[in-house]
């Protein structure tokens, strides 16, 4: 079966190419099926693909498909190396992947770009198996540029309101910002070890390069620029949330299931890399701590829903982070898959709420649906449990692991990490709280389809029971000794956490025994709230370090100083023109004394020289 | 004479035979497709009459004549250009009313000067080939008698060449006073015995290249060519700009070649000055022209400017890449330029010249072949890669390196970015939208027999464009007998 691996990235692109050549003349019917089932057949194949790789004993399988470039000793092939990471990653992009196709034939259902949508879906489906599968840097460095254009497509997909463009063009450029890092480093990488394989990498740079040392440690932080920039962490966080812009499906695909989690997989791939350089290592611990606090209280203060998931999500590949920080390599792709089915879906569900809502986003213009929309309740309840690691739920299980392992590295970031999860605890409540209690405002007309419905349940009982699904990681990562004795005490902290958290959103928001509006008019709290809402201000001050800066100098140049000196040379040409062709004045005499003196000047040029 | 010197003159001889059989016909029957056919049988005679030539190259056929590889290929590149011309020729006066028939005859004597200019080792040779070339031109660029323009061409081309001839014929009589020589060889056996230059040498030669600068348009001498250029039928444009102008070249090289006046500097300082000037002058002459056919004169006297970066580079490295790039570049510069005046030709209706720009306004909508043609051949002569213009003009850089000419390189440099201004705006213009009540010139006279002809001059200028490897390996094989 594992030899099919070629077909999986590449039904979806045949899907992309023929909805854009084609698409505009298809029939609507035709194409969701040609959408959908391009992403449906790769599902297929990656779950025969997944029964026969994990029944069977090699712990790596490679397929080479063909020669891309090769000079020199410079190689990059179409090559796929299967592990039971790049699995891992296979179920999450096809298999959520798919969900949200199906899902987005509702949704999108009266969108006059119906088969553009389709079209840059499957593009992005297509590029991120290849970067998942990629057994090269240059290979990955392609699907991973590819998956930055789908995202850039599609957070603009509503192009006709400039808002939504110049989010796009923010996620883009941000995400550029860390793609250089990362471009660099992948040369680095290259000119010291001449090669492009990650695996022959990985194992060159083990054996050439002492721990600590100058090499690893840049190679690793150039690449940790790429996964900060993806990942959308701290400091290059603030295209997420503004990334929200496109259509909810894309949000739940792109923007938190799979596209923001490729940095994470990035480290992850080349951890052999990181564990030569410690102290970028632990740059990826506090980069996660600082990003799932920040994000965690940023999300607080928010009233728009899908900014709450957004800001919620970097809070979540926060955590990835601070696992990775701390060796807890198999926990973080073990959360990276549980945050996939939970975030996708509390992402469609917010996307149902806001389909019968007409594109309401504010949570506070809703409530009371509890009633109205019970499939979407119960979504939110099972994703918000989730999300906020109660216990039984797939999120638990991961970020239980996570927090253990981050007490063994260090009981301070254990304590950030468990603040972190009562600050979830809160957010996650006063979402569900504010929307779906309380006095119901607006009747709801219409029904969720069976396109919508179906994807919902199926993500639930993924969201609730995920958390026995164990991918064996063991053949990839090293095991981490550290993890098995954590203290009891720890242990019960870190599941009471997000109790609390509930507990304080029971208190604001449904029994309304304190008051949030009371709350948040405090002198000191409504600074605070202003500073969490807008997202701790980074905006404002990229705006005021770079982007005022840089206008202000264009605004200085803005009648091109440069350009004048070739305005200078385009003048003199057309006076210069002037100037000889008067000198064609179609008289015969003239031409002939011109040819005398003409001649006269060649001869004394020929004398004096 | 043997009958060795009989065969390698039998090109020049056949062609001459054809040129009396047309007259002959025309004394019997007035057909001008007859007429017509009959003169390209010439040419393709004569044609393959050069492959046994080939054979018994080189001769030298009296001392007037040499017939060398490096003449016969030049021979082969004329008579297709000529015969090339003769079917746009066709074309164009077909349904043109009057007495046409002679045109054929005067491009087989035209051809017939040119065969000779290329093959002359002798003053005598240059002179004849020259005059024959250039009395049958006077009647051809009046042809359409009824036009003022082309009269007022005509006559201003007659004067002015004929000054130009009288220079030339008084810088032959100024060497011959000094060397007492008329062959080249013989030129070159007095020039090596005595080295340093005396005033009447440098000004016979400079007044012979007065003579000759006139004929290639370069800068001092160049004021006729526009006005000739757009009175003349297109076909007959495309016939000076490429065989009476490509002959003079050929000649021009074979020449310094032979004496070896690559030996006196003060002439290539002369010919520095006169590149740059042509190269200069030439773009800036036609930077904001609106007349497609003045245009081309100006593009082409650039060109000349070009061609003689190459040469001059002759004299600082070996004269057989410098003749190579020569030929090279001549070669795109027939392909291109006869292509360029092909499109202007069949655009042309005999009554109206396409010569204003407004014409090509939205061609590539009315027909879209035509300005695909034309496209490309603008782009040839502005050097765009992938076609053999982009080749030819590598070629010249090639040369003025290795020669270390920065400065002229610097105003080739400088010439091809004005050059892409103007050559670049044709095809903008080509490529507008047509006004909804712009009264479409009507069908004109497209013949199969130029649409033929174009279609396989842009196939050659592609294919040299980018597999220029046969072409190039027979042009070295020939510079490699340049003497």
């Amino acid at each position: 079966m594992t030899e099919l691996l070629g077909w999986v990235p590449l039904f979806p692109f045949l899907g992309f190419l023929t909805l854009v050549l084609a698409g505009g003349r298809l029939f609507k019917p035709l194409i969701a099926w040609i959408g959908i089932g391009s992403v449906g057949i790769s599902a297929l194949l990656v779950c025969l693909i997944g029964v026969d790789f994990l029944n069977g004993t090699v712990p790596f399988y490679r397929l080479l498909l063909g020669s891309w470039i090769a000079m020199d000793d410079l190689s990059a092939p179409f090559g796929f190396y299967l592990d039971a990471l790049s699995m891992t990653m296979l179920f999450v992009v096809a298999g959520v992947g798919f969900l949200i196709h199906v899902y987005s034939a509702g949704f999108m259902e009266s969108d006059p770009g119906y088969a553009r949508f389709f079209a840059y879906m499957n593009l992005f489906v297509s590029a991120m198996l290849v970067l998942v599968l990629a057994d090269n840097l240059v290979l990955l460095y392609l699907g991973w540029e590819g998956v930055g254009l789908g995202s850039y497509l599609l957070i603009g997909f509503w192009y006709e309101d400039p808002n939504n463009g110049y989010a796009a063009r923010k996620a883009f450029v941000m995400t550029r910002i860390g793609d250089t890092a990362m471009a660099l480093g992948l040369f680095l990488l290259f000119t010291q070890l001449h090669t492009f394989d990650i695996q022959s990498l990985m194992r060159l740079a083990t054996g050439q390069w002492a721990p600590g040392t100058l090499l690893p440690v840049a190679s690793a932080a150039l690449l940790l620029g790429g996964a900060v920039g993806k990942s959308a962490q701290l400091p290059l966080q603030t295209w997420l949330p503004d990334a929200m812009a496109g259509p909810t499906p894309v949000s739940a695909l792109i923007h938190a299931a799979t596209m923001v989690t490729a940095g994470v997989y990035l480290i992850a791939r080349t951890h052999d890399l990181f564990l030569l350089a410690p102290a970028v290592q632990f740059a990826v611990a506090v980069i996660g701590t600082i990003t799932l606090l920040i994000a965690g209280c940023a999300a607080l203060a928010q009233t728009d829903i899908k900014r709450i998931l957004a800001y919620s999500t970097i809070s979540q590949i926060g955590y990835m982070f601070l696992a990775l920080g701390v060796g807890a390599w198999s926990a973080a792709i073990f959360h990276l898959l549980t945050h996939a089915f939970f975030k996708a879906l509390l992402f469609l569900a917010a996307g149902a709420v806001i389909y019968c809502f007409h594109h309401e986003h504010n949570i506070f213009k809703m409530g009371g649906l509890r009633k109205a929309m019970p499939l979407t309740f119960w979504s939110f309840i099972i994703g918000g449990a989730a999300l906020s690691a109660l216990p039984f739920t797939s999120g638990f299980y991961s970020k239980h692991e996570i927090l253990l392992e981050a007490y063994a590295a260090s009981p301070g970031l254990w304590a950030a990490g468990c603040l972190g999860a009562l600050i979830t605890g809160i957010y996650s409540f006063r979402l569900i709280f504010v929307v779906f209690f309380g006095t119901q405002s607006r009747t709801i007309e219409k029904g969720l389809g069976l396109s919508m419905s179906v994807p919902l349940l199926l993500l639930a009982i993924l969201a609730l029971f995920g958390g026995v699904l164990q991918i064996p990681l063991d053949s990839v990562f090293p095991v981490n000794p550290a993890s098995s004795d954590a203290l009891t005490l720890v242990s019960v902290i870190t599941i009471a956490a997000p109790f609390f958290g509930l507990l304080i959103a029971v208190l604001f928001y449904l029994t309304h025994t304190f008051s949030s509006q009371r709350f948040a008019n405090y002198g000191w709290a409504r600074p605070v709230r202003k500073l969490f809402l807008s997202g701790w201000g980074f905006d404002a001050l990229y705006d005021g370090l770079l982007v005022q800066p840089f206008t202000s100098i264009a605004r200085l140049n803005k009648n091109d100083i440069v350009d004048r000196l070739y305005l200078a040379l385009a003048w003199l040409g057309r006076e210069l023109h002037r100037m000889i062709s008067a000198a064609q004045t179609g008289r015969v005499r003239w031409y002939a004394s011109s040819l005398v003196l003409g001649t006269v000047a060649v001869i004394a040029l020929g004398l004096l020289s | 004479m043997n009958i060795n010197q009989l065969v390698a003159l039998a090109p020049i001889i056949t062609l001459s035979a054809a040129a009396i059989a047309v007259m002959l016909a025309i004394a019997i029957r007035r057909n001008f497709i007859l007429i017509s056919g009959i003169a390209a049988c010439g040419i393709i005679a004569s044609l393959l009459v050069l492959g046994i030539a080939w054979q018994e190259s080189p001769v030298q056929a009296t001392s007037l004549i040499r017939i060398d590889e490096y003449a016969l290929f030049f021979m082969a590149l004329l008579l297709l250009t000529g015969l090339a011309v003769l079917g746009f020729c066709h074309d164009y006066f077909k349904n043109r009313e009057g007495e046409n028939e002679e045109l054929p005859l005067l491009l087989l004597t035209a051809l017939l000067g040119a065969l000779v200019l290329v093959a002359s080792s002798h003053f005598a040779a240059f002179f004849l080939g020259l005059e024959m070339l250039s009395i049958s031109l006077f009647a051809l660029i009046s042809y359409p008698l009824n036009q003022t323009r082309s009269l007022e061409a005509a006559i201003k081309y007659l004067i002015l060449s004929g000054a130009s001839s009288a220079f030339l014929l008084m810088g032959m009589a100024l060497i011959y006073s000094q060397s007492g020589e008329l062959t080249f060889s013989g030129i070159g056996r007095f020039i090596e015995i005595r080295p340093a230059m005396n005033i009447m040498i440098l000004s016979g030669v400079m007044l012979i290249l007065a003579g000759v600068g006139f004929k290639l348009s370069l800068v001092p001498f160049h004021l006729w060519t526009p006005d000739v250029y757009q009175g003349a039928p297109a076909p007959i444009t495309a016939f000076i700009a490429t065989v009476s102008k490509g002959a003079v070249f050929v000649l021009l090289l074979r020449f310094f070649i032979s004496t070896n006046s690559y030996a006196y500097t003060p002439l290539l300082t002369v010919f520095s000055a006169i590149a740059v000037l042509s190269i200069m002058g030439g773009n800036l002459l036609a930077l904001l022209q609106t007349n497609v056919k003045r245009l081309l004169a100006y593009s082409s006297i650039a060109h000349m400017g070009y061609l003689l970066v190459a040469f001059i580079a002759g004299g600082s490295i070996a004269p057989a890449l410098a003749v190579e790039s020569v030929t090279f570049y001549l070669v795109a510069y027939f392909i291109t330029t006869i292509g360029a005046f092909g499109v202007v030709s069949v655009l042309s209706i005999s009554q109206a010249e396409a010569g204003e720009i407004s014409l090509y306004r939205g061609l590539f909508w009315r027909k879209p072949w035509l300005a695909v043609i034309f496209t490309l051949m603008l782009l040839s002569l502005a050097g765009i890669p992938l076609t053999a213009g982009f080749i030819g003009k590598f070629y010249i850089f090639t040369s003025g390196a290795d020669g270390r000419l920065w400065g002229l390189l610097l105003a080739v440099i400088a010439g091809s970015g004005l050059g892409l201004y103007y050559y670049l705006r044709i095809i903008v213009v080509m490529s507008m939208s047509i006004d909804v009540a712009e009264n479409e010139p009507e069908a004109s006279s497209n013949g199969w027999v130029s649409i033929v002809t174009l279609a396989v001059l842009s196939m050659l200028l592609v294919c040299f464009g980018i597999y220029p490897n046969y072409l190039v390996a027979i042009i070295q094989f020939v510079s490699y007998s340049a003497r």
